[in-house]
This record gives structure tokens, C-alpha cells and sequence, in this order.
């Protein structure tokens, strides 16, 4: 059906032409239009000082998006992306703003031009959230091949594995207040973003997304500064580090196959010798000890463990157990379990049924290396 | 000549309506294919087959030609082979391309994963099958993403996990050549309606990425294969394969209606217990029985009669198998395998059974109650009978449709009276879709979804703030993501929920459509759900829940619900016939309901009532109506006309949805002495989901016959004066099935 008779269709059912007053857009603030291959795109370009930092991550772009949802899927756009990268004389901040879906190969190729010469792009939650919805935008824009992306590094994840038994919430703002010092309020709660956004597309620039945007671009420039305190904790360089901390360092170290540097931090946290932490990192030191094959250092370990933890039901058995199952030597299990069961009474009933079978191979023993009568 | 299991109808003092023996009919084979892939020959030959059927080979022969296909099979005639063969000849030759498998349910899905391993374990390349559902963990799901050369899922799944993701399945879609869907016949009415909708988001989808897949669809023999396929497609270029190659033995198909103990009320011996009565003695004798009941809660019950009457055994537990959803699939599996292996000797099972799992050919089976359709009572009776000398028999409830199709098992005989309707246009589904399909891909301006022309719908969106337009396109623009907010097997979002509180942890039973739960679920209620009572203690009509708990009590409850009917538009010119003029189109109903009875049991005395408090209901939908002539209302007195205008409202309604293959509750009814549009008594028939999928058209058009079957049923019911088997619970009127009949007869042949 054309178009005129679908409008006099319309205006003989009783709906006059509602002619719709054309939506003169302001730009948000500080952008500027950029002409690409694919169109005009908005970017807005600012360069701050950046302090040295201590360790230095490198030539990295940290990269975050405001999306129109979090559920992701084709209908969840990107209408702006913050990029900071360091560069000589100081911190690139860039960020790139969709005026209206129909320009997104624009947006998309301008934000590919700004991660580019980076060697590595870090985000935050950007594993599973920024980057798939980037991928998908890519590929709804038509852009040819895929969204060339340099190695890759979640920030989030560094922090769930290093810090996450000192947080209540791994979330952006409270890994700021807690790890850099810092703390800012958001000036608009997220669920209500890709709203102000929408608004801004029926309507005109609302004080609301301008302050989102600038949000965005804070949160790249948080990105830098926790790297390199993420970085700094990765090498051990932290002072203060307490038996916690190191069992987390040691345990994310071996789980990247950092072998070396995840036995020097399992270590450092046994050194602290008391509580939870100190054993936890004792045996799993102990269980690699036994996995080598090295069963006498492992039950040195234990030994010296148990005379500091000595509440700490999980290291006697790991203790019985040893000495029961590795050194065949039922009697010296049995007086560990029976040492457990006087000083932890009320978790005495975990090693009933050890207790009972190491009194048999006892017995057996004993009555085994009887001389005849 | 085969020896069928004894069934001596001597032995029973209810009525054997039909004891027909079907002949066997022999094999047609037909070569393997020229071009087939020698790979493919070799492990079709490792599993036995050396040659096809004739209907595999006209699928395979037809795909091959690129034309979409429509096979028609009944149960256990190697309909997978149909698809199976075009598919696997395809990756063979280019082992980049994918397909889609999408069936009813999961159960299907992993039951044909098993089968097509075991076929393409001959096969040189590492084809890679797999289903994706619910159940996918993680881990797997993104190597199927990447990797699988077939999926098999379901419509839901499509609908909400794989097309609104499209742009991860991008391997799929852009290499799709094939989308198989199985159990074709299964998708209609709402639930064909919706996957009409998700079909053309699947085929937009697959657009965009340069795919253009051809549709294999299997279907249940329907009256209207080709039709339901072309509308669910909206494609043209479908071959139609319905010479059935298979062989099929000898079998016996018995009707069986209890003796009735009620005349008056029209009140039968149960067919659960007559039921027992015939299977009982098979299953003592070692016969491979299925029984096949309405319910989970009939299962449980007809099982343990069953063990009972094997008790001396102490292997009953063992022998006699319950099967139904809730049982865990590893359970299912083991059943399934005890059937083929034949150690277990008798299973009872729901539905779940109906469609195509393997379970080998058993030689007996006996359906309690009508299945609701003659699609799925062929789909039952065929579980029993690959080899000769197998027998069905189908045991009769009181219920109207059960009542009729026992009656006439002519009409069930008949060449395939049943149609799968769908209206993929119903604005509220459109509607729906359409914010799925603008998610998942901007519309360019002129674009439509499927043949639906949306442009006005999208205009109106963005009056709403779902879609802006940009460049020449329109973009979805709401936080939402909108095919959460679509079930495609429920009516409507805001259902009123039924909690069962008697446990320690309250359980959700079902849910009712917002239009009928005030009259069955008001407080005071008694509920029948599975065959058993609840009390309804508490309606929540601003949270829609209703907390029930089980009873027993010797009444139920009627609620009255004055409903009125206002013809919005009329689509056709009123028809006069004799006595009798119809019409269809768009209606507005009101139902009001505002008090309720407590009737007994048996005796119908009214024992006390109550008030209810509920607002009033109103449903835009489409209907069709009959109106009654001056010459022929004025020949009845008023109150036996009022009682035969809702006795033909009864009987119209149960004998529509016999004809449309949709269940009675899809349908409501309702009988006007004197309709404010009419100004005549009108008797109307209308959808229950809000502008209707299709039905109504139809039972416009299907008038007379409607009419006539209508009229068979009252006529041919034992009963002396109406009972709930024909014309609804009107007893207590005098004349009311006489004047019932005068009217449903006014303009058919006489009876």
C-alpha cells in the first residue's frame, strides 16, 4: 500500500495528519562532529594530566559503554563510549555519543579508531557485558569482519579474585571507595540511563544524560588508576598484606598457571600461621606438597601447622590423613585424631569413624609385630 | 489372519459402538536415490535400511528440487528418515551449511538427538548434534553457537533465547538451509498463531544474513495439511507428501460407551473403572498394553489399579509403568527402554506418550476418555499396531465430545474432518511480535513482518516511545526486552494463578484466563481441577491468585455471570437460511458475575448461595452468531426457548471445537433471548483470546454442518430429557431438549 492512500485511509477514519514538529537536537556538551567512511560521528576529546603511576600497566584503552538495557540481546544499543588511554603528555579521554541509531556504523568505527593503537584494552564487568554488546552492534551495523580487539583484561574479575573477601560489593563505585580512597555519588541511579537517553531521542538533551555522560567518562579514568593498583597487589608489592589477602593472591596465581609467584604467596600466607586464612593457604601448600610426592615435607608442614592452628579441625585430618593413607603409620594417625578430639571437643564426632578404624589397624598392628609366644 | 487379544463384548454391559478391523496394508519401498552419498548408503545399510519407503523417497526427491515440504505420516512410519536424509546429504556435500530441528517439546527434541546419533555415527565428518533448551548448561551453549551443525529446539526457545541473541548465532543463521519442523499440526490456534509470528522473525533474521532456509515440516494426518502450512510459513513453492509407504498390520479398533446408570442425568459408569476392567486381563496375560488417561492424577490412579489387579506378582511394580511430565528423564528413558526390550509390560501414561518417542510397537492400546482430537487418538491407537493383530480400544467419558465421537465413529472414520486454523494477523499478537521483531532488527520504512503490513503499528509505537525513527529506519527504543513479555502457549500475561496451600510449600496447580476465572474461581468456589475438588478460600483479583486447598464435599458450585453481547462490526451481510440467519465479526462481551449456588451432586437440589464480588469482565474478540426468526421463536414458549438457546449454545460450542481441533475452553458460548444488536434471540459462539485466531471465520463458514452435528448429538443422546452429555446442565427445564432440537434443526436436514 503506498503511502498517500494509507494517509487518506487514515484521515477518513477520523486521524487528520499529525504532523510531528521536527526535534532540533542540541549536541551534549563538548562533542564535535568527526567525519568517517561511514558518516558523521560525535566525539569529544579532552586530554588530563596523569599522575605517574606505580606500576605502570602501558599502553592500554580502558574502555566503557552506556547501553539502552542490560539484558542484552539485538535491541540493546551502545549510545556512548568512554575511552582513556594514556599517551605522552598525559591521559586521552575520548568519548563517543550516538545522536540516533541509524548512525551507529559512524559511532562504531570512530570508537574502533580511538582503541586501535592501544596494545591492550581493559574494562570492568567487560567479559561478559561491554564487549559481547559490542561485538553485537558490529555485526546489527553491518561493519565488515569482526570489532578488532586487543588482548583483553576484566578488571572486574581481577578484583572479585584479589579483593572480594574484603568487599561487600564488587561493584564500580565501592571497589573505588574502598581500593583508591575516593568516593563520588551517582548522580542518576543506572536503571534510569537508558531512559534519559530515549528521552533525548523523542525530545532534546536532558541535564540527566549530560550528567551520565560525564559519569561514563569518570569511570574510564577510575579504570587507569585501578589497574595499577589491581597491578601493584598482583606483584605483591603491597604493604600491609595480611594472610587473607595472600591466600587470594596465591590461589588467582595458580589458577593462571603462574606457578612460582602462586607458591610464594600460599607461603607468605601460612607465614602468618594463625587462623583461617594461614591454614586454608597451609593445605593447600600440603596437598601440592603430597601431589608431588614430597610426603615427608608435606607432613612437616602439617606438623608445624597444627602446633600453631591448633583449632583448626581441617589440618588434623589432613594430618590423620597423611599419616594414615601416605606413611602407613596408623599409630602416630591415631594419636593425632585422638590430640584433635581432646583440644575440639565439640567437633569431636567428626573423626568418630576415623577414630574407630585407626584403633583397629592399630590393634592389628600391634598384634602383626607380637613376637610368638 | 492374525489373533487379536481377547475382547469379548459380551463380557461388558456397555454399548460397543464401533469393532472394526482395519486391513493391513503392504509396503511400497522405492530405491535409495541416485545422487544419495555413498557414506550415507553405507550407514543407512549398517542399521538395517537398504532401500526406503515410498514416501521418504518423494520428501527426499522433493527437497532435492528446493521446494518446502509438508510430509504426512502416521505414527512409526520412519517420518525422521524424511528429513533426516535431505539434511545429512546436504552437510555431507558442503559440511559448513546448518540446520534447525525445532519440535513441540523438549522430551521430542532429545528423544530425535538420540536417533540422528545413532544414524550419523556411520558418517565420515564429525557432524556435531545437539539440542538447545532450557536443560543447555552454559559451557555447551557456546559450542553449539559456534559449532553445531544441527540444533534442535523448540519455538520457545527460538522465540526468546536464539533470535533475540541472532547476532551470537551468527554462524547458524547466515549458513541456515534448513529449518525442520516436526509435529506440524501441533502449531495451531493461539500456539500456531504465535509460531507464525516467530517464523517470520526467524525468516527477517535469516535474511539479514544472506540465508534463505527450506521448511520440512511432518505433520499428523489434518484435514488441511497444506493450508496450515502455508499460512504458517507464508510460503507458496510447499510439495505436499501424503502415499504413505509404511506398512501397517491388521488391527481391531474398538469404540466402547459404559453402560450408562443414570438415564435422566446422563450419567455413565466410569471409564476409568471400565477401563481397568478391559486392560486388566491383557496385562495378566503378558500383552503389551498402553493405557493412555487425561490426566497426571488419572495415571496415578489407573497405576495403582493396575498393579493391583497384577498383586499376586511381586514383580507388579515392575511390570505395570507410569509415564507423564514430572517424572525425571533419566526415569523416562528407562521406561522407554523396559517397553522395547519388553520388560515392562504395561505402561500408563498422558499425552507425554502421544507424539513420536520410541518406544517400539506395543500390542494393545486403550484411551480413557477422548483425546480431544482424531489426530491424537490416531497418534494413540497407533502405539499399538506396526505388527498385525494389535487392538485399540477407546473408552468413553460422559463428556459431550466423548459422547459424540463414540456415537459416530462415522464422523471419526471420515476422511479427516479436523482443521489446524491460525491467524498469524491478530493485532494483539502482530503487536507483540512485531516489538520482538523491531528488537531484534530495525525495520526499514516500508518493510513488513511476514505479509502483515505493520507500518501503521510502528507509527503508533512511537507515538508510544517503543520505536524511533532514524534515517529511514525504525529503531526499538524501550529498556524492555520484549519477547519476555510473550508466552507463546498462554493467553495472557496477567492469568490468575491457582495455589494449592494444603502442603507446607504452596503449589501452583494452573492458571485461568482473567475473562473466566470469576465464575469458577470466586471465593466459596468448588474448583475441579484433574478431577479433584478444591475449595477456593481466597481470590486476589489485584494480584490474580487464588488459594485453593483440596476437598470433599458432595456439591458443586454454579456461578451465574449475566454476560452481554455487543456486535462492534459485523463481517459479513446477515444470511438468512430457514428459521435460522448467521453472521461473524468483532464483539465486545461483558460478563458480570455476581452470585453463585451450591448445587448437590446426583440429586441437583440447591443448597445454599452467595455473593461475589468481582468486577466486571470484558473481552474484544471476534465471534459468530446465529439469530432465531420471529416465525420460529414465537412457536416455543418463552422459557423452553431461553433453555434450547443455551442448550444449542452448549452443543454448538462442543461440536465447534471438535471441528477446529482446539479445546472446548478455547471457545465460549453464550445464549441471548433477546441481543441488544440482534433485537432477536441470538445464540453466539466466540474466542476466548482477545481478537481471535481464526476459529470464528471458520465456524461461520462451517455453519450447517456445525448445525447438523450439533443436532446428531442431542438427537442420538440416551438421555429422556438433556443431560450434560448434550446439552449442558439444563435438566431442570421441561422441553429443553426438545426445544434444543427444534432449533438446531430449524434450517439442517431433518435428523
Amino acid at each position: 500500500m503506498s503511502q498517500a492512500t494509507l494517509r487518506e485511509r487514515l484521515t477518513r477514519l477520523g486521524a487528520p495528519p499529525r504532523i510531528q514538529p521536527k526535534v532540533e537536537r542540541s549536541l551534549p556538551r563538548g562533542f564535535e562532529v568527526v567525519v568517517t567512511p561511514y558518516g558523521d560521528a560525535l566525539l569529544r576529546q579532552d586530554v588530563i594530566p596523569l599522575p605517574a603511576l606505580e606500576p605502570n600497566p602501558g599502553s592500554v584503552a580502558y574502555i566503557d559503554t552506556e547501553t539502552t538495557g542490560l539484558s542484552g540481546g539485538a535491541g540493546t544499543y551502545v549510545f556512548a563510549a568512554a575511552v582513556a588511554r594514556p599517551i605522552e603528555c598525559g591521559l586521552r579521554v575520548a568519548q563517543v555519543f550516538l545522536p540516533q541509531p541509524g548512525m551507529e556504523a559512524a559511532f562504531l568505527y570512530a570508537l574502533q579508531a580511538e582503541i586501535e593503537p592501544a596494545q591492550a584494552v581493559a574494562t570492568f564487568n567487560g567479559s561478559s557485558f561491554d564487549l559481547p554488546v559490542l561485538r553485537t552492534r558490529w555485526v546489527m551495523a553491518r561493519m565488515p569482519g569482526e570489532l578488532a580487539c586487543p588482548p583483553h583484561v576484566d578488571l572486574l574479575t581481577l578484583v572479585r579474585a584479589l579483593y572480594r573477601h574484603r568487599l561487600e560489593s564488587c561493584n564500580l563505585r565501592s571497589v573505588e571507595e574502598r581500593l583508591l580512597g575516593y568516593e563520588r555519588d551517582d548522580p542518576i541511579a543506572s536503571s534510569l540511563v537508558p531512559d534519559a537517553y530515549f528521552d533525548y531521542l523523542r525530545s532534546d538533551m536532558h541535564p540527566l544524560l549530560e550528567a551520565a555522560l560525564e559519569h561514563n567518562r569518570l569511570d574510564v579514568i577510575s579504570l587507569v588508576h585501578l589497574h595499577s593498583r589491581l597491578l601493584a597487589r598482583l606483584r605483591g608489592g603491597d604493604a600491609g598484606m595480611d594472610a587473607a589477602d595472600w591466600l587470594a593472591l596465591g590461589r588467582h596465581r595458580f589458577r593462571r598457571g603462574a606457578r612460582a609467584d602462586g607458591w610464594r604467596a600460599l607461603r607468605n600466607a601460612t607465614a602468618f600461621a594463625k587462623g583461617e586464612s594461614a591454614a586454608t593457604a597451609g593445605l593447600l601448600l600440603s596437598r601440592r606438597l603430597v601431589r608431588r610426592g614430597s610426603i615427608a615435607a608435606a607432613d612437616r608442614l602439617l606438623d608445624w601447622l597444627e602446633s600453631h592452628a591448633t583449632e583448626d579441625m581441617r589440618v588434623s585430618i589432613a594430618r590423620a590423613r597423611l599419616l594414615e593413607w601416605r606413611k602407613r603409620d596408623p599409630l602416630a594417625a591415631l594419636n593425632v585424631v585422638e590430640g584433635a578430639r581432646r583440644r575440639m571437643p565439640d567437633e569431636a564426632e567428626l573423626l568418630d569413624s576415623r577414630l574407630v578404624r585407626l584403633r583397629r589397624k592399630a590393634r592389628k598392628r600391634a598384634s602383626a609385630t607380637l613376637p610368638l609366644a | 489372519m492374525p489373533t487379536f487379544p481377547d475382547f469379548v463384548s459380551a463380557n461388558f454391559q456397555g454399548d460397543v459402538t464401533l469393532d472394526h478391523v482395519i486391513p493391513a496394508s503392504v509396503a511400497r519401498f522405492a530405491p535409495l536415490p541416485d545422487d544419495l552419498r555413498p557414506e550415507l548408503s553405507r550407514a543407512l545399510a549398517a542399521r538395517g535400511v537398504e532401500r526406503l519407503y515410498a514416501h521418504q523417497a518423494d520428501a527426499y526427491n522433493a527437497v532435492r528440487r528446493g521446494r518446502h515440504l509438508v510430509v504426512v505420516t502416521p505414527t512409526a512410519s520412519g517420518k525422521t528418515l524424511c528429513y533426516n536424509l535431505p539434511v545429512l546429504q546436504r552437510l555431507l556435500e558442503q559440511p559448513d551449511r546448518r540446520a534447525i530441528y525445532m519440535f513441540p517439546t523438549k522430551a521430542l527434541a532429545q528423544d530425535q538427538l538420540a536417533e540422528l546419533s545413532a544414524l550419523k555415527h556411520g558418517l565420515p565428518i564429525d557432524l556435531r548434534v545437539d539440542t538447545y533448551d532450557g536443560d543447555t548448561s552454559p559451557g555447551r551453549r557456546t559450542a553449539i553457537r559456534e559449532g553445531g551443525h544441527i540444533v534442535m529446539t523448540n519455538p520457545d526457545m527460538l522465540h526468546a533465547g536464539l533470535l533475540p541473541h541472532h547476532t551470537r548465532w551468527r554462524r547458524l543463521f547466515s549458513s541456515l538451509d534448513f529449518v525442520v519442523i516436526d509435529e506440524l499440526h501441533m502449531y495451531r490456534g493461539l500456539f500456531g498463531s504465535q509460531v507464525a509470528n516467530v517464523i517470520r522473525r526467524l525468516k527477517r533474521i535469516c535474511a539479514f544474513y544472506g540465508s534463505s532456509p527450506t521448511f520440512i515440516c511432518t505433520s499428523a494426518t489434518i484435514a488441511n495439511p497444506l493450508q496450515l502450512a502455508q499460512r504458517l510459513l507464508e510460503e507458496e513453492n510447499i510439495e505436499l507428501v501424503e502415499r504413505n509407504g509404511a506398512p501397517r498390520g491388521e488391527r481391531r479398533l474398538i469404540f466402547y460407551n459404559p453402560p450408562l446408570l443414570n438415564r435422566e442425568m446422563g450419567v455413565r459408569r466410569s471409564s476409568m473403572l471400565e477401563a481397568r476392567r478391559i486392560a486388566a486381563p491383557w496385562i495378566r496375560a503378558g500383552v503389551q498394553t498402553i493405557v493412555f488417561c487425561r490426566s497426571r492424577l488419572q495415571v496415578e490412579v489407573m497405576l495403582s489399579y493396575l498393579r493391583q489387579d497384577l498383586a499376586p506378582r511381586l514383580d507388579a511394580g515392575q511390570r505395570v509403568r507410569g509415564y507423564r511430565s514430572g517424572y525425571l528423564p533419566l526415569h523416562r528413558r528407562e521406561i522407554e527402554a523396559g517397553l522395547r526390550s519388553g520388560e515392562i509390560t504395561s505402561v500408563v501414561s498422558t499425552n507425554a506418550l502421544e507424539l513420536g518417542i520410541d518406544i517400539g510397537s506395543l500390542q494393545t492400546a486403550i484411551l480413557v476418555g477422548y483425546p480431544g482430537t482424531i489426530a491424537s487418538t490416531w497418534q494413540q491407537l497407533g502405539r499399538a499396531g506396526r505388527r498385525s493383530g494389535s487392538v485399540g480400544v477407546f473408552v468413553a467419558s460422559s463428556s459431550p465430545l466423548d459422547q459424540f465421537i463414540v456415537r459416530h465413529p462415522e464422523y471419526f472414520l471420515s476422511s479427516d474432518p479436523e482443521e489446524g486454523l491460525i491467524d498469524p494477523d491478530n493485532l494483539l499478537l502482530l503487536a507483540g511480535h512485531l516489538q520482538a521483531g523491531l528488537f531484534e532488527l530495525p525495520f526499514e520504512d516500508q518493510e513488513r513482518l511476514g505479509r502483515a503490513d505493520v507500518h501503521e503499528l510502528l507509527a503508533l509505537f512511537e507515538e508510544d516511545g517503543s520505536a524511533s525513527r532514524s534515517g529511514g529506519r525504525w529503531f526499538w527504543s524501550r529498556q524492555a526486552f520484549p519477547a519476555d513479555e510473550i508466552h507463546l502457549r498462554r493467553i495472557a500475561a496477567d492469568n490468575v494463578v491457582i495455589i494449592d496451600t494444603s502442603q507446607p510449600r504452596p503449589k501452583v496447580i494452573g492458571e485461568m484466563d482473567q475473562f473466566t476465572a470469576p465464575v469458577l474461581l470466586h471465593e466459596e468456589a468448588v474448583y475441579l481441577h484433574e478431577g479433584a475438588q478444591y475449595h477456593v478460600e481466597r481470590l486476589d483479583w489485584e494480584e490474580k491468585k487464588a488459594y485453593v486447598h483440596p476437598v470433599e464435599v458432595d456439591y458443586y458450585t454454579d456461578a451465574l455471570a449475566a454476560v452481554t453481547v455487543q456486535v462492534l462490526d459485523t463481517f459479513s451481510i446477515p444470511e438468512r437460511g430457514d428459521g435460522l440467519s448467521r453472521n461473524h465479526g468483532e464483539l465486545k462481551i461483558t460478563a458480570l458475575a455476581s452470585i453463585f449456588k451450591k448445587i448437590r451432586f446426583h440429586t441437583h437440589e440447591n443448597i445454599g448461595s452467595g455473593p461475589i464480588h468481582l468486577p466486571e469482565q470484558t473481552l474484544h474478540t471476534t465471534g459468530y452468531w446465529i439469530t432465531v426468526d420471529e416465525d420460529l421463536w414465537r412457536t416455543l414458549g418463552r422459557e423452553t426457548l431461553e433453555a434450547g438457546l443455551q442448550g444449542m449454545a452448549h452443543t454448538l460450542r462442543h461440536v465447534a471445537s471438535l471441528r477446529l481441533m482446539c479445546d472446548p475452553r478455547d471457545l465460549g458460548a453464550v445464549a441471548e433471548v433477546r441481543s441488544v444488536t440482534t433485537k432477536l434471540p441470538t445464540v453466539t459462539v466466540y474466542e476466548m483470546y482477545p481478537g481471535g485466531v481464526g476459529y470464528s471465520a471458520r465456524m461461520y463458514e462451517l455453519h450447517r454442518e456445525l448445525l447438523e452435528q450439533g443436532a446428531a448429538l442431542v438427537h442420538d443422546c440416551p438421555c429422556l430429557a438433556g443431560c450434560p452429555s448434550c446439552i449442558g446442565p439444563l435438566h431442570l427445564v421441561e422441553g429443553a431438549k426438545k426445544a434444543c432440537l427444534k432449533l438446531l434443526c430449524a434450517s439442517a436436514l431433518p435428523v
